[in-house]
């Protein structure tokens, strides 16, 4: 109702904007953006596949509630001449997902969105539905799928307040949020809080009004307090808030959008020059973004609000594009890290360094995966220490004071050769599949009187394999610490070759470390550790994939899907991450990560997946492919 | 709380699994001794890799000294509740095995208290069980057990793939008397050898997808005069 009222108050006219297309629903909030400009490609998937990807839940599953069973995208009305549009944003109040579409059948699209009850629109050539918590948007030929979760943050904040008026006492502390309960919130020193506000400049927009919320509430005819707020329990309130910050969050994107004519793709000329593109498909995410809303960072701007901004400046231009090829056999996802000058010096100083041949002698040819990561951290501790220090001795506040006069007097006064000669930055990793480890497990056995008697019995477990390395020039400081470790415990014993710590892992199983030839390696394969802990000799990957794996920038990785995903136990992962394991099981082929060397403003990615084979729905492996990077740009 | 379900959660989600041993050893006068024994020792590597962890599925994580706190604060309110004495708990969280024993003077005394600290313990507002709801109940010739409705509650709230989860899982119902067993009205029941106990296991699957599995009333020989 709400949603409508202030539509009414608005009482704007409306324009028909016919000339409008899908990307010009983008909402400004939006963070993460995939734009598929081929969608042709994806009308052989199926609807029932389609709503299984991470994109698609956060429109949660009763959006297709078995209606979509055995049809095709093809089946859905979809527009495929226009762009689908997929976007995530999270600030500190809401997060929003969603998705903007052409419609060729409106007929059609109400055969998939079958769930959704037409509502009253007061909105001129748009016409409204409603799905639970998700809402459909249409205007013209443009459909707008669109959900806005407020934060518990935003909740607690209002329902609080409201608690705290209505005279009551402390809120349950058993209620919380998420499994976190209250006294796992970090506190806030009150004391210091006290002496940094009469200095701190308050952040007034972010600064809540409880009288302001109050009003907003009490506007709205079916404004909670009709329905005998005063005798509602903590928990009801809160569901109560929920909803009309909920039906308040909406209103703001959708007038934004509609009202004001407001987009992403205007506001931001990065993302339209991205959707002029013609790749099958692009992805955004702008990270100055995420960082700004991040939880410190708001903190930071409650109390030194000066050195936030010189931070958030730091971080401004820091965005993530790229496109989305289909080639004859592989996919490829070619994306730019953006940034500005002076943190690009950083990551510039931070790449710049020579590969370390020696970590190759410890991948095996017949790996599964493995990364290599190349960087300079006494450079980049350098560089930074010259762009952050500056920053922090201008902030006049005793806090940032005593941490600049420590951090000095460290710079100062530490070996800082004997620092990153010890830990240099570089590191590698293999999975080299997974193998049987014997753990032990209390049965219990019965006698004839159901008498009971606990026996300790062997069993197998699958345990995945891995190897983690670090370049190192100081082998003897590792070996200080391993040495008085042994005199302290046991489980760690010097086997000469290797060190050996005894259930280390998961409390069963032992770690090897590899404490020689300047590298640092921990693992947990036996077979490393005691005969080949000088490196795999001729059993080493080959002259071919060194040269490759050196001509990346500071990041190589590659991944053999047909041997990784088969050997990775179920039991190690949670149900969701075993769903997504599941999209990629039975898929063949090599994903390989590479990266050019690092500019002062940006660096290049590029993720191929090559499956050697002909396609058989090449939509799905493009959604495959959205899917993971949705995943890792959340 | 919340964190503890989801320890426990995860703890039924293994898929080699859990094993529950709910031991009663009844006396003449209606009093006696409960045993109850969680055995997760056949997934610690698993349970290990969880704990590890800060957060799953955007929920935290207990720490062992949480869950270990917690298990003695549900001691601590029984050993509040009259009748209920002699409270025992063993956390071995290296193997994963909790085993809790108390005495009680009488069956309905053993009922209330544990429904009370559980509903304490999980602060429920609402009562977990009527009062005149009954699960285990004692005369002279016979002794009734079946399942509380809480936790019939709680089945129905598990997903499908949790259930399926619990495939592997035992649930082992002993009860013990010091005079014979005449018969008992679950077919799947066993009788001791010596006639003074009776054990039911079950998996824990079937379990879920009949509750009546463990609804069995023992006939006792008569009381020598």
């Amino acid at each position: 109702m709400k949603l409508f009222s202030l539509f009414a108050i608005l009482s704007l006219s409306i324009t028909s904007v016919y000339s409008q297309k899908s990307e010009d629903y983008i909402p400004t909030d939006a963070v993460t953006v995939f734009s598929l400009n081929n969608i042709a490609l994806l009308q052989k998937v199926s609807l029932d596949d389609l709503v299984k990807y991470e994109f698609m839940a956060e429109l949660e599953q009763e959006l297709f509630d078995g209606s979509t069973s055995g049809k095709s995208i093809k089946e859905s009305g979809i527009d495929f001449d226009q762009k689908l549009n997929i976007f995530y944003g999270k600030g500190d109040k809401y997060e929003v997902a969603g998705f903007s579409f052409g419609i060729k059948d409106i007929n059609q699209l109400f055969t998939v969105f079958d769930d959704f009850d037409e509502q009253v629109s007061p909105l001129e050539n748009v016409k409204y539905y409603t799905s639970y918590f998700n809402h459909l948007l249409i205007r013209g030929k443009v459909g707008l799928l669109i959900r806005v979760d407020p934060l518990s943050g935003a909740i607690r904040q209002v329902a609080d307040s409201i608690w705290y008026s209505r005279g009551n006492e402390n809120v349950p502390y058993y209620y919380y949020e998420g499994g976190y309960l209250e006294e796992d919130l970090e506190p806030i020193d009150e004391d210091y809080l006290e002496e940094e506000w009469d200095e701190a400049e308050p952040a007034t927009e972010e600064v809540f009004d409880v009288e302001d919320e109050l009003e907003v509430l009490e506007d709205g005819d079916d404004y909670i307090y009709d329905e005998d707020i005063a005798s509602k329990n903590y928990a009801e309130l809160r569901d109560s808030v929920y909803n009309e910050l909920q039906q308040e969050y909406l209103n703001r994107i959708v007038v934004d959008l509609i009202v004001n004519n407001r987009n992403l793709r205007k506001e931001d000329k990065d993302l339209a020059s991205l959707l002029e593109h013609t790749s099958e498909g692009v992805f955004y995410l702008d990270n100055s973004r995420n960082v700004a809303k991040s939880q410190s960072f708001f903190y930071l701007q409650s109390i030194l609000p000066a050195l936030h901004n010189e931070i958030k400046d730091l971080y401004t231009g820091n965005k993530i594009m790229g496109d989305l090829l289909l080639n004859e056999s592989s996919i490829e996802a070619k994306m730019t890290a953006n940034y500005g000058e002076a943190l690009g010096s950083i990551y510039s100083a931070l790449n710049d360094t020579k590969f370390d041949k020696k970590t190759t002698k410890y991948i095996h040819k017949d790996n599964s995966a493995y990364f290599t990561y190349n960087v300079n951290l006494r450079q980049a501790y350098e560089k930074a220490y010259e762009i952050v220090m500056p920053l922090l001795r201008d902030e006049k506040n005793n806090r940032v004071a005593t941490s600049v006069l420590t951090i000095e007097l460290l710079n100062a006064l530490v070996d800082k050769d004997a620092v990153f000669d010890t830990y240099r930055g570089s590191m590698f990793g293999t999975f080299n599949g997974v193998k049987k480890v014997m753990v032990r497990r209390i049965d219990y056995t019965y006698d004839e009187d159901f008498n009971y008697t606990e026996t300790e019995v062997e069993s197998e477990e699958d345990l995945p394999i891995f190897t983690l390395g670090f370049s190192t020039k100081r082998n003897d400081i590792p070996n200080i610490v391993l040495e008085q470790l042994a005199k302290v415990t046991s489980e760690c014993k010097n086997m000469g070759k290797y060190w050996i710590f005894e259930n280390a892992i998961l409390n069963s199983v032992p770690l090897y470390i590899i404490n020689k030839n300047d590298l640092f390696i921990l693992t947990n394969d036996e077979d490393l550790a005691v005969n080949h802990s000088d490196g795999y000799g001729a059993d080493k990957i080959s002259r071919k994939q060194i040269k490759k794996t050196k001509k990346s920038g500071f990041v190589y990785g590659q991944i053999d899907w047909s041997k990784t995903i088969s050997q990775l136990p179920r039991e190690l992962f949670t149900a969701e991450q075993n769903e997504l394991l599941d999209a990629m099981r039975g898929k063949t082929g090599m994903m390989t990560l590479t990266s050019s060397k690092t500019s002062n403003t940006s660096t290049n990615f590029n993720i191929n997946y090559d499956f050697n084979g002909t396609y058989d729905n090449p939509g799905q492996y493009i959604l495959d492919l959205v899917n993971s990077l949705y995943i890792l740009m959340k | 709380m919340k964190s503890i379900f989801l320890f426990l959660i995860i703890a039924f989600s293994m898929t080699s699994c859990i094993e529950i041993i709910d031991d009663i050893s009844m006396n003449p006068d209606g009093s006696g001794t409960f045993k109850y024994n969680v055995n997760l020792s056949s997934s610690k590597v698993k349970l290990n890799s969880y704990l590890a962890l800060d957060s799953l599925d955007g929920k935290k994580v207990p720490s062992r000294d949480e869950i270990k706190g917690r298990v003695n604060h549900f001691i601590y309110l029984m050993e509040q509740k009259n009748g209920i004495s002699n409270v025992f708990v063993e956390t071995d969280l290296e193997n994963y095995i909790i085993k809790m024993s108390c005495d009680f003077k009488s069956v309905r005394i053993l009922q209330d208290a544990l429904t009370k600290s559980l509903q304490e313990e999980l602060k429920e507002e609402k009562p977990l069980l009527d009062d005149n709801s009954d699960w285990l109940t004692w005369t002279d010739e016979s002794f009734n057990r079946s399942i509380p409705d809480y936790t019939i509650k709680k089945t129905k709230e598990l997903k499908v793939e949790e259930i399926n989860l619990l495939k592997q899982g035992n649930y082992i119902c002993i009860t013990r008397f010091n005079r014979p067993v005449k018969n008992c009205s679950n077919e799947n029941a066993i009788i001791a050898k010596n006639k003074l106990a009776v054990m039911l296991k079950t998996n824990a699957y079937s379990l879920t997808q009949n509750l009546n599995l463990l609804e069995n009333t023992i006939y006792l020989s008569p009381l020598k005069p």
